[in-house]
C-alpha cells in the first residue's frame, strides 16, 4: 500500500462576506497518496480553488485538519508554512504568475534563492530545468517576451526547482490554446511518470481530468464523487 | 533568503518603477540639495572669514579710542562707526608704555591713519596711509611680500604698498624702487605686499612721516595693536591690558573709553553668527526632507499595493515574511539613497553656481564667497536619506510582509 501524503479530515473553510458566512468547503475528508496523479474537478464556486489553497499551505482551514506528510499544518506558523511551500510544494497557476521584471532564468532561480541556495548552484539547476522544459534558448527573456505556452513551461520549471514532493497545478491549461495546452499537459504527465512526483491538478475540464488516475469531484463545497 | 539576493530584487523593483515613483523622491532630492548647498555655502563663508581674519593673525589685538556699548562686537573693524561712543580721549605714548609693561606681549605697534593725495606720473589719487612702528609692524604683519622688503627701523621716505595700490591704482603698475609723491613729498617703494583681502589698499610708512603728512601730533595714535606671545593667552592678556589701561587712564569706577578687540574674538563672533544662520536655514531645508520622506512612504504604500500579486507569488514559492520585509525595506532604502545622491549632486551644483549670482548682486564678487563641501556632509546626507527611506518604508514593508498569501494571490 502506498503512503498517504496529503490527508484532509473534516475540513471546513468558512469566509465572511460582509455579515454573511459562506462555507466554501463543507466537511471535506480525503487522502492523496504519494506519487498519485489526481484531478480535482468542479465548476466555478465549487470550492476547488479553496481546496487547492489548503493543500498548498497557502491558507488554513476554519475547522478540521490538513496533514501533509503526517504533519498537521493547521497549527503551524506562517514562517513554517512558507518553509513547507518552498520545499515540498511546487505551484503552477492558470495565470502563470511569473514575476514580470525577472527573466525566465531568474524566475526559476527565485524559489532556490528563497531557500538560501548558493547563487551559482541555483543558476546551474535552473538552467538544467529550463533545458528539460525545452526553453534553453529563452532563458534571458522576460515573461512578456514569451508566449503563453512558454510562460507556463517556465512556471513548470520553477515549480520543479526545489524538487518538491507535490506539484499543484491550478487550471494549468486554462489560459492556453489547445495546442500548447496539450503540450503543457504532456510535459506534466511526463514529469509525473519520470520523477514520481505527486501531481494534483485542479480543472473544470473533464477531458483533462480523464488523463489523471483519480478524479475528485466537488460541488457546492462538498465532495461529490471520487472516480478512479 | 540571502541579503544580497534581497538587494538584487530591491534594485530590480527600483529600476522598473514607474515615473511617478521617481517623482516622489524629488522631495528628498530637494531637501538634501538645499541642506548640502546651505551647509557648503556656510562652510565656505567660515573658511573665507577665517582666511580674511586669519590674515590679521589670531594673536593680534587692536585697541582704538572710544567705547561702544551693546553693538561693540565688530568694533575695530574698518574705521569703527561708533554710535554710542562715550568719550573720545585719544590714545597716547603713555598708553603704549602701559601696554608694553604687560607680560606676554611681543610687539606693540602704534598706528596713525588717514588719507593722502598720492601722485605718480601726473595721476593723483586719494589713498589710505598707515603710519606704523616699522620694527613692530614688520614682525606683526601676516601678509607676505610679493616683491621687495618690509619696513626697517631707520627707514625714511620709504613705503610698503598693498597689492591693489600697486596693481590697479595708477595706469602704470607700481614696482619696487619706483618713487611716488605723497602730499608733495617723494617716497620710494621698498616693498609690495601680496594680495590678502585685508589692507590691499593701504600704503604703509614709518609713523613719524605719516604724522607729518596727516598733520597729527607726536603724542597721538589712531589705534594701537599688539602681538601676544601665544595665541592661547590672548584672552588673559586682553584682560590684563584692559585693567592696566583703566588704571593708567584713570578710569577706575568710570566707563571704559577705549575698545580692545582681538582678531580671535571677531573670528569667533562671526563664526557663531554664520553657524546660527546655517543651522537656521538647514532646519528649514530639513522640513523639505521630512516632506520627502512622507512622499517615499506614500510611494511605498502604492508600490506594495501594485506588487500585491507578486508578493503572493513569492510567498507561494517559499518567501518568508522577513524576505518580503527585507525586499521592500531595501527598496525604500534604495529610493532614499538615490534621492540622497541626486540631492548631493544638485546641492553641489547649486553651491557652485549660487555664490556667483550672489556675488554679482551683493558686490561680493572677486571670488568673495567660496563654497566647501565637506566629505562628512556628503556621507551624512546619504546616511540620513537612506535612513529616512527605510523609516518611510517600514510600515508599507511590514504590511507587505503580513499579507496573507491566498489573498495576495487573488489580488488583481
Amino acid at each position: 500500500m502506498k503512503k498517504s501524503l496529503i490527508k484532509l479530515e473534516n475540513v471546513w473553510k468558512i469566509y465572511l462576506m460582509g455579515d454573511v458566512e459562506v462555507a466554501a468547503l463543507k466537511d471535506v475528508s480525503m487522502s492523496i497518496d504519494e506519487g498519485e496523479f489526481v484531478a480535482i474537478v468542479g465548476s466555478s464556486g465549487s470550492g476547488k480553488s479553496t481546496l487547492m489553497h489548503l493543500v498548498g499551505c497557502l491558507d488554513l482551514p476554519t475547522k478540521g485538519s490538513v496533514f501533509l506528510d503526517n504533519k498537521d499544518i493547521s497549527s503551524m506558523r506562517e514562517s513554517e508554512l512558507a518553509q513547507i511551500r518552498g520545499k515540498k510544494i511546487g505551484f503552477i497557476f492558470q495565470q502563470f504568475n511569473l514575476i514580470p521584471n525577472l527573466t525566465a532564468l531568474e524566475n526559476v532561480m527565485l524559489p532556490l534563492e528563497f531557500q538560501n541556495m548558493d547563487g551559482g548552484e541555483a543558476k546551474e539547476k535552473a538552467m538544467a530545468l529550463l533545458n528539460v522544459v525545452g526553453l534553453d534558448d529563452r532563458m534571458h527573456h522576460r515573461p512578456s517576451q514569451l508566449s503563453g505556452g512558454q510562460q507556463q513551461r517556465v512556471a513548470i520549471a520553477r515549480a520543479l526547482s526545489t524538487n518538491p514532493d507535490v506539484i499543484l497545478a491550478d487550471e494549468p491549461t486554462g489560459n492556453l490554446d489547445s495546442g500548447s495546452g496539450s503540450e503543457v499537459l504532456s510535459l506534466l504527465e511526463k514529469l509525473w511518470k519520470q520523477e514520481g512526483k505527486t501531481l494534483i491538478m485542479v480543472t473544470h475540464d473533464l477531458n483533462l481530468a480523464r488523463r489523471s488516475q483519480r478524479q475528485i469531484h466537488l460541488k457546492d463545497g462538498k465532495l461529490w464523487s471520487v472516480k478512479t | 533568503m540571502k541579503i544580497q539576493k534581497s538587494l538584487k530584487l530591491a534594485v530590480n523593483i527600483l529600476l522598473h518603477s514607474k515615473l511617478r515613483s521617481w517623482l516622489t523622491i524629488i522631495g528628498i532630492v530637494i531637501g538634501v540639495a538645499a541642506i548640502v548647498a546651505i551647509v557648503s555655502i556656510g562652510e565656505g563663508a567660515q573658511v573665507s572669514v577665517n582666511e580674511r581674519l586669519g590674515g590679521l593673525g589670531a594673536d593680534i589685538v587692536t585697541i582704538s579710542p572710544g567705547f561702544q556699548r551693546a553693538t561693540g562686537n565688530f568694533r575695530g573693524f574698518g574705521d569703527g562707526e561708533g554710535s554710542a561712543t562715550t568719550s573720545q580721549k585719544n590714545l597716547t605714548n603713555k598708553d603704549i608704555q602701559t601696554i608694553k609693561s604687560v607680560n606676554n606681549i611681543l610687539f606693540v605697534n602704534g598706528i596713525v591713519s588717514g588719507r593722502a593725495d598720492t601722485s605718480y606720473l601726473a595721476e593723483t589719487a586719494s589713498l589710505s596711509i598707515q603710519g606704523v612702528d616699522p620694527l613692530a609692524w614688520s614682525n606683526m604683519i601676516t601678509t607676505g611680500l610679493s616683491s621687495g622688503r618690509y619696513l626697517n627701523s631707520g627707514d625714511t621716505n620709504m613705503i610698503v604698498i598693498g597689492s591693489r595700490v600697486a596693481a590697479s591704482t595708477f595706469k602704470q603698475s607700481l614696482v619696487v624702487n619706483r618713487d611716488i609723491t605723497i602730499e608733495g613729498k617723494p617716497f620710494k617703494i621698498v616693498g609690495i605686499l601680496e594680495s590678502s583681502g585685508n589692507g590691499d589698499n593701504i600704503i604703509y610708512m614709518p609713523i613719524d612721516q605719516a604724522r607729518d603728512i596727516l598733520n597729527k601730533s607726536t603724542d597721538y595714535y589712531d589705534s594701537i595693536s599688539f602681538k601676544v606671545a601665544d595665541a592661547s593667552q590672548v584672552d588673559a592678556v586682553v584682560n590684563e591690558t584692559t585693567q592696566r589701561l583703566m588704571i593708567s587712564r584713570q578710569l577706575l569706577g568710570k566707563t571704559q573709553d577705549f575698545s580692545i578687540t582681538s582678531a580671535q574674538a571677531i573670528q569667533e563672533q562671526i563664526q557663531s553668527v554664520t553657524q546660527t544662520f546655517t543651522i537656521f536655514l538647514g532646519a528649514i531645508a530639513a522640513v523639505s526632507l521630512l516632506v520627502g520622506a512622507v512622499g517615499i512612504a506614500n510611494t511605498m504604500f502604492t508600490s506594495v499595493l501594485e506588487k500585491t500579486k507578486e508578493i503572493g507569488i513569492m510567498k507561494a514559492i517559499g518567501a518568508k515574511n522577513r524576505d518580503i520585509m527585507a525586499i521592500f525595506m531595501l527598496n525604500s532604502a534604495l529610493v532614499g539613497f538615490a534621492g540622497g545622491v541626486m540631492g548631493i549632486l544638485l546641492g553641489i551644483g547649486i553651491s557652485t553656481l549660487l555664490p556667483q549670482f550672489l556675488g554679482g548682486i551683493a558686490g561680493l564678487g572677486r571670488g568673495g564667497i567660496t563654497t566647501v563641501v565637506p566629505l562628512s556632509l556628503v556621507i551624512e546626507a546619504i546616511l540620513i536619506s537612506v535612513l529616512l527611506g527605510m523609516l518611510a518604508g517600514a510600515i508599507p514593508a511590514y504590511r507587505a510582509s503580513k499579507l496573507k498569501p491566498v489573498d495576495a494571490l487573488r489580488y488583481e
